[in-house]
């Protein structure tokens, strides 16, 4: 049932500009094309900072880092509740998309989909997002230097979420 | 602060790839990077072009801002400072309610729109606004209501109830949210006390 909501959310809303361009007398695709255009130039503003981003980023995917802060940090999270089998999911969340959704297949496909830790691994990814590319999208554009207290505050949530999602996972399924 | 976190990132990644022997990989990672970016870009300019489209559209029709009043009950409060000056709210309303419902191919390009325009209102231009950050802490972890990719991947690995995640991570991410709303408003607060702009008037 959700995935069919989810489906239908798109076209609904590409439906419903659409409409208006066909039931009013008003130029609405003039208004699309130069709504575009804003997004387009903005777009090609990203490219810069996004450059540099992602090559850390990258770099950061194969330096081999993952296992290494897993194997250092396991036996701590261990210790508050954090199961080790999702450690390398939680490193790459915040720096990668495709590398923490790699991570979470892997993780499911191990484990199984109803075991604990892909269960809070699950929780975990549907309550965060990849941090790092985020703040550096979103920011790119404005050419803003001093962010002030995002990434403090981003890591404290993802501090936080990694905490809760483990929680709530024992509250609901143990 | 963009500049420290790539410094940061890659000290880190030649330290471990050093330590790990994969020091030979990380040349080719630094051109891979550089050259996703530009694929990135190229899918997010698509992206872009589409949304900030229709967004048009919706705006003149007038359905942006009846979306962002029924939503400004809650936004007034979490960004107070564009609601009262009457920036950027529509985009705003639009990024947060997209991120909610599991589109962020549109979220991405509602608040990048939304960063800028509350940029051309910045009387600091090298300084993130309070409502900047709170946008961009919402981003990282926005509520969640429909987790449709997710729910399908467990299927897939034949889950027996690939739904049972959907309580959970309503509850796990509202709460994320409002923490992030929260820290980010209380600490916007106390910074303004003592923030050069204060001193400035004073």
């Amino acid at each position: 049932m959700s995935e069919f909501i989810s489906s239908l959310i798109l076209p609904a809303i590409i439906l419903l500009a659409g409409s208006f361009m066909f039931f009013s007398k008003k130029d609405y695709f003039g208004a699309f094309c130069s709504g575009a255009k804003d997004g387009l130039s903005t777009s090609v503003k990203l490219l810069p900072s996004l450059c540099a981003i992602m090559v850390a980023l990258k770099m950061f995917s194969v330096s081999g880092a993952v296992e290494l802060f897993t194997g250092f940090l396991a036996p701590i999270g261990e210790k508050i509740g954090v199961p080790a089998e999702i450690f390398p999911l939680l490193i790459t969340r915040p720096v990668s998309g495709s590398a923490s959704n790699g991570a979470f297949a892997e993780l499911i496909e191990r484990f199984g989909p109803d075991s604990f830790p892909s269960l809070c691994a699950a929780i975990l990814m549907g309550s965060s997002d990849t941090m790092i590319y985020v703040i550096a999208v979103y920011f790119s554009g404005t050419g803003v230097r001093h962010t002030r207290h995002t990434f403090p505050v981003a890591i404290a949530v993802m501090l936080f979420c990694i905490f809760l999602s483990c929680f709530i996972c024992r509250v609901f399924f143990t | 602060m963009l500049g420290k976190c790539f410094f940061i990132i890659c000290v880190v990644s030649v330290i471990c790839a050093a330590a790990t022997g994969n020091l030979s990989q990380l040349s080719n990672a630094v051109i891979d990077g550089a050259s996703s970016s530009v694929e990135l870009t190229l899918a997010l300019a698509g992206n872009m072009c589409l949304w900030c489209g229709i967004m048009e559209v919706l705006r003149r029709a007038g359905a942006v801002e009846k979306l962002s009043l029924l939503l400004s009950p809650i936004l007034r409060h979490v960004f107070p400072h564009s609601w009262k000056n009457n920036v950027a709210k529509g985009e705003i309303t639009a990024a947060i309610s997209a991120n909610m419902l599991g589109i962020g191919n549109a979220a991405t390009p509602f608040a990048i729109d939304a960063m800028r325009k509350m940029q051309e209102n910045n009387p600091d231009k090298d300084t993130a606004t309070d409502d900047m950050v709170t946008l961009a802490v919402l981003g990282t972890s926005s509520v969640n209501i429909l987790p449709t990719t997710l729910v399908a991947l467990r299927r897939s690995v034949g889950s027996a109830a690939p739904f049972r995640i959907i309580l959970p991570i309503w509850i796990c991410s509202s709460a994320c949210a409002v923490f992030g709303m929260t820290l980010s408003r209380t600490l916007a607060k106390c910074k303004k006390s003592i923030s050069k702009s204060q001193l400035r008037k004073e």
